[in-house]
């Protein structure tokens, strides 16, 4: 049995007198595929922040790695997700004045010190090699979400998120993604939690847990 | 004024900044120099308070400027071998592991102890307190290692410091409080030192040359050489003598060798590690750098010593018909009460700076406000003697009124009853002759 | 690649992708920042001119005939032209001053004109002991002239080619002086453009025995009471104005000032309105750039080194800018000195700290504000896109 890479009791997040997320206890084994699915507005987004570090909850125990994340600082909180997670984003959120690259880079100097070969190793790996120096705006949605897979895990995370990483992709390029995920994932043994509203991408994973007005309201295992 | 233990106050934050130094450096044997620093401080204390009613103070101080003198040549042995050291070469392997061992950490901490302790004495023995002034710093020296122990322990780990730059902290702690004390202050004697040596070598060397038609000298250079004598060059040789290890220490840990990474297979274990030894680097430059500010206001005491001299404003006198300047012993200052009095006399654009002190014998001497190797920038009187204001020289009160060096030069005079009698003339005859050489010997270079 | 190198490469990268903004910033800053130079290099160099040509004013009061016009322009210290010869007599004004009793060191001229190879020159006769006694700073190329020898100020002589040595014939209308130039005079004043010659030899070539035009006086004041003893010789020169030459330096220095005081409200104004551009520019900026910012600190970068990169962009534009600015003050330094002061400023290097000093500072200050919200920033709504 595998230890419990996130583990959350009454997990709660609520905006005023909204309550995105409802009292959730969720554990995820180290190494699984969990895949979020619900409507825009069922929490899942709210979720995906809390378990990066991204924001805090209202109420809960959060448990991600061996860090209780209440307990940690604004900074404390940076210096956790840039070593414990790596993010993948539906807008990809590619710096628009930096080559490929560089953007791998800047993920890089923010860990620690940025070394040019590794990420351009990391690029090559995500099947970018012929386009290390151009910018995002001259690559395809594709290739952007690569750039950001590249980024995402170029510091070794334990943990990778997606927020709907496939949502602006068409179908081809979303099978090329989360084919690409499902490789790396094999190589580099990290957990994926993953956002998204596409039961065919869900089905990637391990496990699909499904939200509803902040609510779990169904699980289901892959057999 | 301020009264004596505000002036001590620089002095035990001293003590305090060097032992936290210690303790961090010899983090693993913390009691052990805690308690070498403490007995050093009170042995040192005492053993120049034994020097100074034993002996003279000449020679406490002598013994006390030395032992600095070889701290401060210490700590220019410890740079170079960091430098080399850096340059990664190797280095015997004993010198690492003595510098770890337990009597090595007492050891070090003791003499650092017996230094400030020294330097502690001195300054409570010239301004002629006793006893119990030297117990009370003794225990303020015991309380501030306590408080040292204590905080060191607070701050946070990241700090370290390399052996080097404890020496540099160490040395620079020590020549800043040397600094305040003028008849133990380094920096002044080594800028004259220097200045001396660049005097002696352009002669020697030029002499040697045939100079002035030498085929290699155009005149243009002279101009070159006449900087050689200026009186910058004492300073600024001074200056670099006084940096230079300080700065290669600095240098020496900015050159330290990142530890090898390249065994690590992942690339991001690999960057945090490289990061961590920057980090760590950077934080070892903190003590050294901050030991660079300490050489700095150490220069600056120097230069500027808060030390007030007696330096009465010079009484105007006239001569009388005869040609003689009548001084009376009580008139509007009196005479015998063994400080400093200036005069001047002033006659037909000829002027001369004169004083009368009487000598801790009992003997009333008159001698000139100038010497006669030194510009004439007067004398000043603290801690039972006088000081050139040029060359920050001090003069026993004894030795006043005996030609030489830069003893004040003395005038003819008598001693009456009602006064001191001098002669205008001869008066304003050796003022011009001594001040016109050394105003001669300054610029010959040029 | 080193931390530091990377972080200059992404800021200059940054900059380069707003080039039209960075460069209107660096306009700014500029212009800021140059204003700024040309004030302080203005004051400094012109204040330290005025005061030395008040220093080294040897005479401290004039005596002129009452007719004779006194007009001070733009070229300093000048006496302006004499509208109608109008004399003093010799003979009244050294009455006058023996029965004063005032120690003064004086010093006589009689300006007027001779005919040099067809052309009018400016003449002056002068006592030369006077001269050497009065005015210590008068450099003379050559020698001191014996009688009937002339001294000539540097300007005429490159004129009419004169050197040292050379025989000139200057026509009066009564009859012809023929001189020996003994030296060049250079005096950056009026001197100038003067030829100098014996006083009793003009007189007498002029037609003009015991006639001066101005006399000038190094007056010892012991005790302050210029003003008094001026007045004093008014009373006793009815036909003359005594004034002392302090008022006419102090028009300089009135001068000066006004400039001054004209510029700082134009640097001030300047300063606040260049403020508050690059507050605007930067707002404007972090805006834009809001979803780049919480991408960093969802990357992990904390609110400190987020805020280094930003506020390191503003210290480069800063410093950029500062440069720019000492170059382009200088420039306007030596505009206004030259236009106004009819002199030459001079560059001071180390001025250049204060220029980029001034721009740095401008910089960060302006983007103080939207620094704050930099470092405030969330990430998870910038992201979203809020």
């Amino acid at each position: 049995m595998p230890s419990a890479i996130i583990q959350t009791t009454g997990l709660t997040r609520s905006y005023g007198d909204i309550c995105a997320l409802k009292p959730l206890d969720l554990t995820v084994p180290e190494g699984e595929w969990l895949s979020v699915m619900g409507h825009s507005g069922s929490g899942k987004s709210t979720l995906l922040n809390l378990l990066g570090g991204l924001d805090r909850p209202s109420d809960g125990s959060l448990r991600v790695g061996n860090e209780d994340l209440r307990g940690l600082t604004e900074d404390g909180l940076a210096r956790f997700r840039r070593e414990f997670v790596g993010i993948i984003f539906q807008q990809h959120h590619l710096v628009p004045y930096l080559t490929a690259v560089e953007n791998v880079m800047l993920s890089q100097y923010f860990h620690s010190v940025p070394d040019e070969a590794e990420a351009r190793f990391a690029l090559e790996r995500v099947g970018l090699g012929h386009r290390l120096k151009n910018r995002p705006g001259e690559l395809s949605g594709g290739e952007q979400q690569r750039v950001c897979i590249a980024r995402a895990i170029i510091n070794s995370p334990k943990l990778l998120l997606g927020d709907e990483p496939t949502g602006n992709l068409d179908h081809q390029s979303t099978l090329m993604v989360m084919e690409l995920l499902k490789e790396l994932r094999a190589e580099e043994r990290f957990t994926i939690v993953m956002v998204t509203h596409n039961p065919e991408v869900a089905n990637w994973g391990d496990r699909t847990i499904h939200l509803d007005d902040g609510v779990l309201v169904r699980e289901e295992r892959k057999s | 004024m301020l009264s004596l233990p505000y002036k001590m106050i620089p002095f035990l934050l001293s003590w305090g900044a060097m032992l936290l130094v210690l303790l961090r450096r010899f983090s693993a044997h913390r009691r052990t120099a805690i308690a070498a620093g403490i007995v050093g401080y009170a042995c040192g204390e005492a053993g120049a308070w034994l020097l100074f009613h034993l002996y003279s103070a000449e020679v406490a101080v002598g013994v006390m400027k030395s032992a600095v003198g070889v701290g401060f040549l210490l700590l220019w042995s410890a740079a170079v071998i960091a430098i080399y050291r850096s340059t990664g070469r190797g280095f015997p392997s004993w010198g690492e592991s003595v510098g770890r061992t337990k009597v090595f950490a007492g050891g070090i901490a003791l003499a650092a102890g017996v230094l400030m302790g020294g330097i502690v004495a001195c300054r409570l023995a010239g301004t002629g307190s006793g006893t119990i002034a030297c117990f009370v710093a003794a225990l303020a020296a015991v309380v501030l290692a306590g408080a040292a122990f204590v905080v060191e322990e607070k701050l946070p780990d990241l700090f370290t410091v390399s052996p080097a730059g404890a020496m540099a902290a160490l040395v620079s702690l020590l020549l800043f409080t040397s600094s305040s004390i003028i008849r133990l202050d380094l920096f002044a004697p080594l800028s004259m030192k220097v200045m001396k040596f660049a005097h002696d070598f352009v002669h020697q060397f030029f002499e040697s040359m045939l100079i002035p038609d030498h085929l290699f000298i155009r005149s243009y250079l002279w101009g070159y050489i006449g900087l050689l004598f200026g009186k910058g060059v004492g300073f600024w040789g001074a200056l670099a003598i006084w940096f230079i290890p300080v700065l290669l220490i600095l240098l020496s840990v900015n050159l330290e060798r990142l530890p090898p990474v390249a065994h690590i297979r992942q690339g991001a274990k690999r960057r945090k590690m490289v990061a961590a030894a920057i980090e760590n680097r950077r934080l070892r430059l903190v003590v050294p750098a901050l030991s660079c500010v300490v050489f700095s206001l150490a220069v600056y005491r120097s230069t500027f010593p808060a030390v007030e001299y007696w330096d009465p404003k010079p009484v105007p006198v006239t001569a009388a018909a005869n040609g003689e300047i009548v001084i009376p012993k009580k008139g509007e200052v009196d005479l015998e009460d063994g400080k400093l009095h200036k005069f001047l006399y002033r006659q037909n654009g000829n002027q001369a700076r004169f004083m009368a002190v009487m000598t801790p014998e009992g003997k009333l001497t008159v001698v000139l406000d100038a010497c006669a190797i030194c510009k004439p920038d007067g004398y000043g009187q603290a801690e039972g003697s006088v000081v050139c204001y040029y060359c920050k020289t001090l003069i026993p009160m004894d030795t006043v009124g005996k030609p030489g060096g830069c003893n004040p030069v003395p005038v003819p005079f008598t001693e009456k009853e009602d006064g001191v009698h001098l002669d205008a003339v001869a008066l304003v005859n050796t003022w011009t002759t001594t001040v016109q050489s050394t105003t001669r010997v300054k610029e010959e270079g040029k | 690649m080193n931390k530091r190198r990377w972080l200059l490469h992404m800021v200059l990268r940054a900059l380069a992708h707003r080039r039209g903004r960075t460069i209107l910033l660096l306009a700014v800053l500029a212009m800021a920042s140059s204003l700024t130079t040309a004030l302080g290099l203005v004051s400094l160099s012109m204040g330290k001119r005025v005061a030395e040509e008040i220093r080294k004013y040897g005479a401290n009061v004039v005596i002129m005939p009452e007719k004779a016009r006194l007009t001070v322009g733009s070229g300093g210290l000048n006496f302006g032209e004499i509208s109608e010869p109008v004399y003093l007599s010799q003979r009244q004004v050294e009455d006058v001053l023996a029965r004063s009793g005032m120690r003064a060191e004086r010093s006589l001229h009689l300006r007027g004109a001779l005919r040099l190879q067809g052309g009018d020159i400016p003449v002056e006769g002068v006592d030369f002991t006077q001269i050497r006694r009065l005015f210590p700073w008068w450099q003379i190329t050559g020698g001191w002239p014996a009688a009937g020898e002339a001294v000539v100020g540097r300007d005429l002589a490159t004129r009419y080619r004169m050197k040292p040595g050379d025989l000139l014939e200057l026509a009066a209308p009564q009859k012809v002086v023929r001189l020996r130039v003994a030296g060049i005079v250079a005096t950056g004043g009026e001197e100038d453009g003067l030829l100098f010659m014996g006083l009793p030899e003009l007189q007498d070539a002029l037609g003009l025995n015991g006639n001066v035009t101005l006399v000038r006086l190094l007056v010892t004041s012991d005790g302050g009471g210029l003003g008094q003893k001026v007045s004093v010789l008014q009373g006793l020169l009815p036909g003359a104005k005594v004034s002392e030459v302090r008022q006419i330096a102090r028009t300089s220095e009135g001068l000066l000032a006004k400039v001054k005081l004209l510029m700082i409200l134009v640097t001030t104004v300047v300063l606040i309105s260049a403020g508050s551009s690059v507050t605007g520019t930067m707002s404007t900026t972090v805006l834009e750039r809001s979803k780049e910012i919480g991408l960093m600190k969802a990357m992990g970068g904390t609110r400190w080194e987020v805020l280094m990169l930003f506020s390191a962009e503003a210290a480069l534009m800063g410093i950029a800018g500062g440069i720019a600015g000492y170059l382009l003050g200088s420039g306007i330094a030596q505009f206004i000195t030259r236009t106004v002061f009819a002199a030459s400023s001079e560059m001071i290097p180390w001025f250049i700290c204060v220029s980029v000093g001034a721009s740095f500072f401008l910089a960060l200050l302006g983007s103080l504000g939207p620094m704050v919200s930099v470092f405030k920033l969330d990430p998870v709504r910038s992201l979203r896109g809020e």
